[in-house]
């Protein structure tokens, strides 16, 4: 059963339709990529309404090629001129652009590309093997589990907006709010609505997203005047011949690096909201922790390229993993793709792998062979993508926003859609403005409905009061996701204060001691183990820095870095 | 009003608003049987709205008055978000001109206004934002129409021709 529903979806993915719309997909997140200000979440939420009309898996297979391709596309300009395309590519400038400026750009570029490429395939490799037994975790979860979850989903996409937290919770329950208006889920019984007919059926999910993301972004890239007519980079480099042969040898060299790397791209894409913008800064900064010579970081060493490169397309792996096994979008472009798998009634569960092979195995497949399609298109493109940046960017906001306007109105054929993206686009340019977090409100968005549907499961399982309440705290799992939940709303905190403050010393020993206890009283030996050794290293660490005085350590720049 | 700075007003602008909402929650339908009411959910949201957005106030109180104050009052501010009035006040408009422009020849001129709102306006600018937003709408029309088979809005002006 599973060789056939993996030739089903080997057959669909190998098209020649599929292949070459997942070609032009990689070619427009390339191009997306590559200019600054245009995220990769914009550009998968911009090709959203072209895959309506597609069979779900050529659809999806698209919406990733676009995915990969911008992950990579903000590289080139990172390592060409100093302006990365995204912020996955923040941490690539430091020693890529470097590079190229000492006279070897084609070898910066082919690092960045062929780490991209190996990132990319360590975490498709992750992602068929771990995404079922994610999945399969992810069967024990009841309605309190899974409540328990979103809001700890909500939680840490607002810790992770830093000094912004108090904000980004309220972006969070804003979110949630917006979702609650219309027709309630469960009892089909109108709400919030003030009267208004147009109201009755609430804001759909994907013109609140395109006006928060899309709508809100492109008019903070035209707020300055001047700015927004002059060309997005003047000079976009010469003629490069990328060495990939040379860069392949690099990278094999350190393939500690490129290994340690992904697997800390695949960890933060797993963790809800944390993208490649957070990857790429940490791995670079891990990779020059381990580093014998720290003091090459910055100067255009290739394992500054190395780490941040293979961790951002890492990240995608991560991201499909938890968005595939839980449902759970593990940052904005696996929201977008959750929109694009319930516009075709496919709605991702812990089921979802074994009730939908054919998709599951076919959107693996996509995201494997999209890695050699970037590879590819970087050869032969290089500088027709580059050539994109010298548009001013007024010119792309107002075509874009016509682009937003067809798209939004081919959802649902209705003119409702398109007040809903101008309304979310005040929204959300105003939530810029006022440095509103927008991450965490589209993540209310998308699991508010989730959140309430398991409440309300939760209460009808519930024999009483007592029990519907008593629950969130006493399955192990519900409590496990509380526990975390606590902690990462007290992460902006340590984050502040690490390195100066005695309390920082003691804080990720205790996260772990909490976590250790419900893990005990969960199924398995496995996880007593893992629990024990959790307790183990908790009480070493505490016993260290106790008979060491409480001593601080003088704080490191990678907070700063990630702030920045 | 001095003692104000922006996080007060957005925390107050949010409290308004979630008050607004909380009252609302009283019209919403009860039911008789054993099931989580349409309107517990919404409650329980606005209630942490309600506690978040007050941390938020006391916390922006207690920041004082915004340190460096842009001035110009209404004029200066207009000035400042210039562009994005520009972009709501045409989307705006082309929404409401929808029905009888239709979706070709309305995108085209939004995207024609739009540009030169933002961009240049002489004679050569002029022309280039013309054959921008022909070809970008056009193509864009094109592809919706006929190669998706979405029924986009024809508008009064084009079903007459």
């Amino acid at each position: 059963m599973m060789w056939e529903n993996f030739t089903e979806a080997l057959y669909t993915v190998f098209q020649l339709k599929t292949l070459l719309l997942m070609f032009l997909g990689t070619g427009a997140g390339l191009i997306a990529g590559a200019i600054p200000g245009f995220t990769i979440a914009m550009a998968v939420i911009l090709t959203l309404p072209f895959t309506f009309s597609m069979p779900p898996l050529q659809g999806l297979a698209t919406m990733i090629g676009v995915f990969v391709g911008g992950l990579s596309g903000g590289l080139m300009s990172g390592i060409l001129t100093g302006i990365p395309g995204t912020p996955s590519s923040i941490a690539t400038t430091f020693d890529g652009f470097t590079m190229a400026r000492a006279g070897k750009p084609g070898l910066a570029l082919g690092l960045g590309v062929w780490s991209s490429f190996f990132g990319g395939l360590i975490s498709a490799v992750a992602l068929v093997l771990l995404a079922p037994l994610l999945a399969d975790l992810g069967l024990e979860f009841g309605p309190w589990d899974y409540f328990s979850l979103v809001l700890f989903a909500l939680t840490i996409t607002a810790s992770l907006a830093g000094e912004n937290m108090l904000k980004g919770l309220i972006a969070g329950a804003v979110g949630l709010l917006v979702r609650t208006i219309g027709e309630d889920d469960i009892n089909g019984i109108a709400r919030l609505n003030f009267g208004m007919d147009s109201l009755e059926a609430g804001f759909q999910f994907l013109p609140v997203l395109i006006g928060l993301f899309a709508f809100g972004q492109l008019l903070s890239d035209v707020k300055d005047r001047v700015r927004a007519r002059q060309p997005l980079m003047k000079d976009t480099g010469k003629a490069v011949k990328v060495e990939h042969l040379q860069a392949i040898k690099t990278i094999f060299r350190s393939w500690v690096n490129l290994l340690r790397s992904s697997f800390i791209g695949i960890f933060v894409g797993v963790l809800p909201a944390a993208g490649g913008s957070i990857s790429n800064i940490l791995a670079y900064d891990q990779a020059k922790k381990a580093s014998k010579t720290p003091e090459k970081f910055g100067t255009g060493t290739p394992d500054g390229i190395i780490a941040p490169e293979s961790a951002n397309n890492a990240t995608a792996g991560g991201a499909l993993m938890i968005l595939m096994a839980l449902g759970i979008p593990g940052d904005v472009v696996a929201a977008v793709m959750l929109g694009a798998l319930l516009i075709h009634d496919v709605v991702p569960s812990p089921s979802f792998i074994t009730d939908n092979a054919e998709l599951a195995y076919g959107i693996f497949i996509a995201f494997f062979i999209a890695h050699p399609m970037m590879i590819m298109l970087q050869a032969v493109c290089l500088r027709g993508f580059l050539l994109v940046t010298r548009v001013p960017m007024y010119t792309l906001a107002a075509v874009i926003l016509a682009y937003c306007a067809i798209g939004v109105f081919a959802l649902e054929n209705s003119t409702h859609d398109l007040w809903t993206v101008l309304i979310f686009g005040v929204v959300g340019y105003a939530m810029r403005v006022l440095k509103f977090p927008i991450a965490p409100m589209i993540l209310g968005v998308v699991l508010g409905n989730m959140a309430e549907l398991n409440l309300a499961r939760a209460y009808a399982t519930a024999s009483d009061m007592t029990m519907f309440v008593s629950w969130f705290v006493l399955r192990p799992w519900s409590a496990f996701f509380l526990l975390l939940g606590a902690f990462s709303i007290g992460f902006p905190w340590y984050q502040k204060a690490y390195g100066k403050k005695k309390w920082t010393l003691a804080y990720i020993p205790l996260m772990a001691i909490a976590l250790a206890l419900p893990m005990f009283f969960m199924q398995g030996t496995v996880r007593t183990i893992v629990a024990a050794a959790l307790l183990v290293w908790a009480a070493y660490a505490l016993w260290k820095r106790h008979s060491g005085g409480w001593k601080l350590e003088v704080a490191d720049d990678r907070f700063a870095e990630m702030k920045e | 009003m001095s003692r104000l700075n922006t996080d007060t007003v957005s925390a107050i602008v949010i409290l308004a608003a979630s008050g607004v909402f909380f009252w609302a929650t009283f019209d919403i339908e009860k039911m008789d049987y054993r099931s989580l009411g349409a309107e517990v959910w919404p409650r329980v949201v606005l209630i942490l709205l309600f506690a978040l957005t007050f941390a938020y106030l006391f916390q922006s109180l207690k920041q004082g008055p915004d340190k460096k104050s842009e001035g110009g009052g209404v004029i200066g501010w207009i000035g400042r978000y210039q562009n994005a009035l520009w972009c709501y006040g045409l989307f705006a408009a082309f929404l409401l001109t929808l029905d009888y422009l239709g979706m070709l020849i309305g995108g085209v001129l939004f995207v024609f206004l739009t540009l030169t709102a933002l961009g240049e306006r002489t004679l050569r600018a002029l022309a280039l934002h013309a054959a921008v937003s022909i070809i970008s709408v056009g193509f864009m029309w094109s592809v919706f129409t006929y190669g998706i088979k979405v029924i986009l809005p024809q508008g009064e002006i084009f079903s007459a021709w």
